[in-house]
């Protein structure tokens, strides 16, 4: 559609025809931490955004970046809760309850990224354990591609596919 | 995707203008032009020896199509149609009588112009907002051997081939343009989406630039090229959107190259002929460098409403929509577009 890609956002098709997009000022903050060069650490965070009223998409309008307190290395990344779940509060409180937490997100050093093993195993948690509305996401940024899963409170975790412009 | 109907619909809201029934401004600033005519026409006739023939008024353009738009400036542009009852054969130079009714206006404002089509009145008193009113003159149907209307063209000291008479008829062209979609629904979003063109038009090309594409040109590619889109057809529900994306791309692939004396080249124009006699392209007069600038507008129209659709987010579609139409193209809070959640609570998290 257009030669140039940056102005679009990230546009996944989730089950049922729904959408799940990623605002292009997210995508900008993303892609600063895309592990191009060898030295860069894993990072990641929060999803923060809308649920549409017409229930037709949910939109990440917002993230959070490595805080102090969580833990990089080259292939690992610690995120901690208390400062993350500060910024979750923050924005459902001054948005009225329409910004709320959408999932979480992290870098991956690999062209075309997959969840590892360590990955998996903490979505399944999260998704037993934690609050939230659902469903939530999981976002991994690779060095060429973005993926993203949808996830839900039975542990069910689809794979969610890109819309290419 | 993104669906913006309702902003579309609150956008045309904004910027319709109504007919002349519905608009008391319009109405006035109408009618002080023909008092101005009923008391003045007899005397200048007299002046010249000459018997003032009966005559009516006729409202025409947008206002009379109920295609009309705000203006921007205040600069609000009303067409009369002033009919007299005379023949084409009695009064052989058109712009005769054209002087005629230049000189029963002159004066009444600060500038009063002769001009091709029509003799215009600008107004600019002081706290009024400016706005013109266009006067075309014609010789009425009736009058006429062949049953057909006329419009006087030409102005002073124009050569005699550029003064004549040229077979017209406002109300047929609005007939002919309305009835290709006879129901009401379809009807109403036709109308919608020219007035999305011309706001498109006043907020994309400086004002009174010669450059801008004129409304009747905008209104026949509609005219020719629109279809009713729908999100629920059944519902009855429209997609303004989709068949304003739909529409811009068919005119977008219309352009067809022509070879241009002025160039020595051939260009790319729009050729927008009017579906009644006399058949001409309405956009005859743009040169060829006014429709590259069409054609790169129309182009950039054409994204807005391309990435308007295919992104999820509304708020993202408006703003987007917003950049082509100008700051009458509502965008909608983040918290409008979104329904209500309660708190989240989450752990740390491990990923490698």
């Amino acid at each position: 559609m257009s030669s140039d890609r940056s102005m679009w956002p990230y546009t996944f098709v989730r089950p049922g025809g729904f959408h799940f997009e990623i605002s292009v000022p997210v995508w900008l903050i993303m892609q600063r931490f895309q592990q191009s060069e060898m030295h860069m650490a894993e990072a990641g965070g929060v999803l923060l955004g809308r649920h549409l009223r017409d229930g037709s998409a949910i939109i990440v309008d917002d993230i959070t970046t490595p805080l102090s307190g969580d833990r990089r290395a080259r292939v690992r990344f610690f995120r901690a809760q208390r400062r993350h779940q500060a910024i979750i509060d923050e924005a459902w409180r001054t948005s009225n309850g329409t910004c709320t937490y959408l999932g979480e997100w992290h870098t991956h050093p690999e062209p075309i990224p997959t969840p590892s093993a360590v990955d998996w195993t903490d979505w399944q948690r999260r998704l037993i354990s934690d609050q939230y509305s659902e469903p939530i996401f999981f976002v991994i940024v690779g060095t060429k591609h973005t993926s993203a899963w949808e996830g839900r409170r039975d542990g069910g975790i689809v794979p969610l596919s890109l819309i290419q412009r | 995707m993104a669906n913006v109907q309702m902003q579309f619909e609150q956008f045309n809201d904004t910027i319709r203008l109504g007919r002349f029934e519905e608009n008391a401004t319009l109405r006035e600033k109408r009618d002080i032009i023909r008092r101005k005519l009923k008391a003045n026409l007899p005397v200048v006739f007299k002046k010249y020896n000459e018997i003032c023939p009966e005559y009516y008024f006729l409202d025409q353009g947008s206002y009379e199509m109920d295609t009309g738009t705000k203006p921007l400036d205040g600069d609000y542009d009303i067409d009369q149609g002033l009919y007299f009852l005379v023949s084409i054969t009695e009064w052989p130079d058109p712009v005769k009588l054209k002087e005629r009714v230049f000189e029963a206006l002159d004066g009444h404002t600060n500038r009063v112009e002769l001009r091709r089509s029509c003799v215009t009145v600008f107004y600019s008193c002081n706290d009024e907002p400016l706005y013109h009113v266009d006067v075309a003159v014609y010789s009425e149907s009736s009058m006429n051997t062949d049953g057909k209307s006329y419009h006087a063209k030409g102005k002073q000291h124009s050569l005699p081939e550029n003064r004549y008479w040229e077979v017209s008829n406002p109300q047929q062209l609005s007939d002919t343009i309305f009835d290709k979609f006879p129901g009401a629904e379809d009807r109403k979003q036709f109308r919608r989406v020219i007035r999305y063109w011309k706001r498109w038009k006043v907020v994309n090309f400086t004002a009174g630039g010669a450059s801008a594409p004129n409304g009747i040109g905008l209104t026949l590619l509609t005219y020719y090229h629109f279809q009713p889109r729908y999100t629920d057809a059944f519902a009855n529900k429209h997609n303004d959107l989709r068949a304003m994306r739909e529409l811009v791309e068919v005119v977008l692939a219309s352009f067809q190259l022509v070879y241009d004396e002025d160039e020595k080249a051939y260009v790319e124009r729009l050729i927008v002929k009017l579906p009644i006699e006399p058949w001409n392209d309405v956009f005859d007069r743009m040169t060829a460098r006014q429709m590259r600038t069409l054609k790169d507008k129309m182009t950039v129209l054409k994204d807005a409403l391309v990435y308007a659709e295919g992104v999820a987010d509304t708020r993202a579609a408006c703003e987007r929509l917003q950049m082509v139409f100008g700051k009458d193209f509502p965008v909608p809070e983040k918290q409008e577009t979104a329904s209500v959640h309660p708190p989240a609570i989450t752990s740390s998290g491990n990923s490698a």
